[in-house]
């Protein structure tokens, strides 16, 4: 891995990213605006079945409103986050905060799909109160996020953070 | 007292002294300061496309204010508290930034067109409120808004890259990583 790092960290598109100054800060600003959009989407959603948002309006219209702006939001932090790996991607291989982001990243996607489209099927067939699972998903998966935004901002404390366990020489 | 010396006694306070003592204390001080203010800006942007007429002006222009301003203020609130405690760890850094300078200008910039908003274009909102575009003031208003919020985050992390001083361990250092 160190060896994949190192050669990307050498390849032309990596050096553009790294010596034009401004194209680093302009990428982690624009991922963390869209960590705004994706985790309030994310939060609405989630806040709609514990009933405490916008219960006057049917869970599916609630999905209509913030599912677009979530997902188009990740695709944005996807593009953003890949290039900055291309840009430092010693800096993120070595991190164990990123590994572990990754995976939860990975739960956290596939959740909120499978999530979003139980739950629909759910409300569509009978308009009562989410059952218990859903509303402990709901719960879950924004635990998850929290957890994803930790790690992200993590990445640049490897070692303050997991001490022994970090991947840093 | 002059500035210089406010400066100097907010770096030597306690709230400083453990920042820069602690090893973790800032990365989790740090993720709480953006966590908090990326849902400043998710909460604040709602309000604000509604108050541009979008996605559409069904739902009241004051039930969305009312919805969100409270996750945007509650939100407001720890970041403010987790930022005024990065500020202490190196506040002559900070001050001297000029990414900070501009970031604060931004923010006021924010509190002031959230204010006129309030104080003078919201007092018509019963003829605005539901199913009829916004008034040219509100549009404005959450124009403005946008610009101003997508700018205090982009000058935010500007500091991260200009501030002048690493938080970085030296790699032959031994450090005991307890708090």
């Amino acid at each position: 891995m160190h060896g994949f790092a190192d050669w990307l960290q050498g390849t032309a598109l990596s050096n553009t990213i790294q010596s034009v100054s401004w194209v680093i800060p302009l990428l982690q600003s624009i991922h963390i605006l869209m960590i705004g959009v994706v985790f309030v989407s994310a939060l609405m959603i989630a806040l709609r079945v514990l009933g405490r948002m916008r219960v006057d309006e049917p869970f599916d219209a609630v999905w209509r409103r913030f599912a677009p702006w979530m997902w188009t939001g990740l695709v944005v932090m996807a593009v953003t986050g890949l290039t900055l790996v291309v840009g430092e991607p010693v800096r993120e291989f070595t991190a164990l905060s990123f590994w572990l982001k990754m995976l939860l990243l990975i739960v956290g996607v596939t959740g909120t799909a499978l999530y979003g489209r139980r739950l629909r099927a759910y409300v569509l067939m009978a308009p009562a109160q989410f059952p218990r699972s859903a509303r402990v998903a709901s719960v879950g998966l924004i635990t998850l996020w929290l957890a994803v935004i930790f790690l992200g901002r993590a990445i640049a404390y490897d070692k303050e953070v997991w001490a022994s366990l970090s991947l840093h020489a | 007292m002059d500035i210089p010396s406010v400066i100097q006694s907010i770096e030597a306070s306690a709230p400083g002294e453990w920042l820069r003592s602690s090893v973790k204390a800032m990365p989790i001080v740090e993720s709480l300061h953006v966590l908090a203010a990326a849902t400043v800006f998710g909460t604040i942007f709602i309000v604000d496309l509604r108050l541009l007429g979008l996605p559409d002006t069904r739902r009241p222009v004051t039930r969305v204010t009312g919805e969100m301003l409270r996750f945007t203020w509650g939100a407001f609130v720890i970041a403010a508290i987790a930022g005024a405690l990065m500020f202490t760890a190196n506040a002559h850094t900070y001050y001297g930034n000029t990414a900070f300078r501009l970031k604060m200008l931004a923010l006021l910039g924010a509190g002031v067109n959230m204010a006129i908003f309030h104080l003078f274009t919201l007092r018509s909102v019963g003829r605005w409120d539901q199913g009829t575009p916004t008034p040219l003031g509100a549009r404005l208003a959450g124009a403005i808004s946008i610009c101003l919020w997508v700018s205090v985050v982009c000058f935010a992390r500007w500091i991260g890259f200009t501030k002048g001083y690493d938080f970085k361990i030296p790699a032959d250092s031994h450090i005991n990583f307890q708090f």
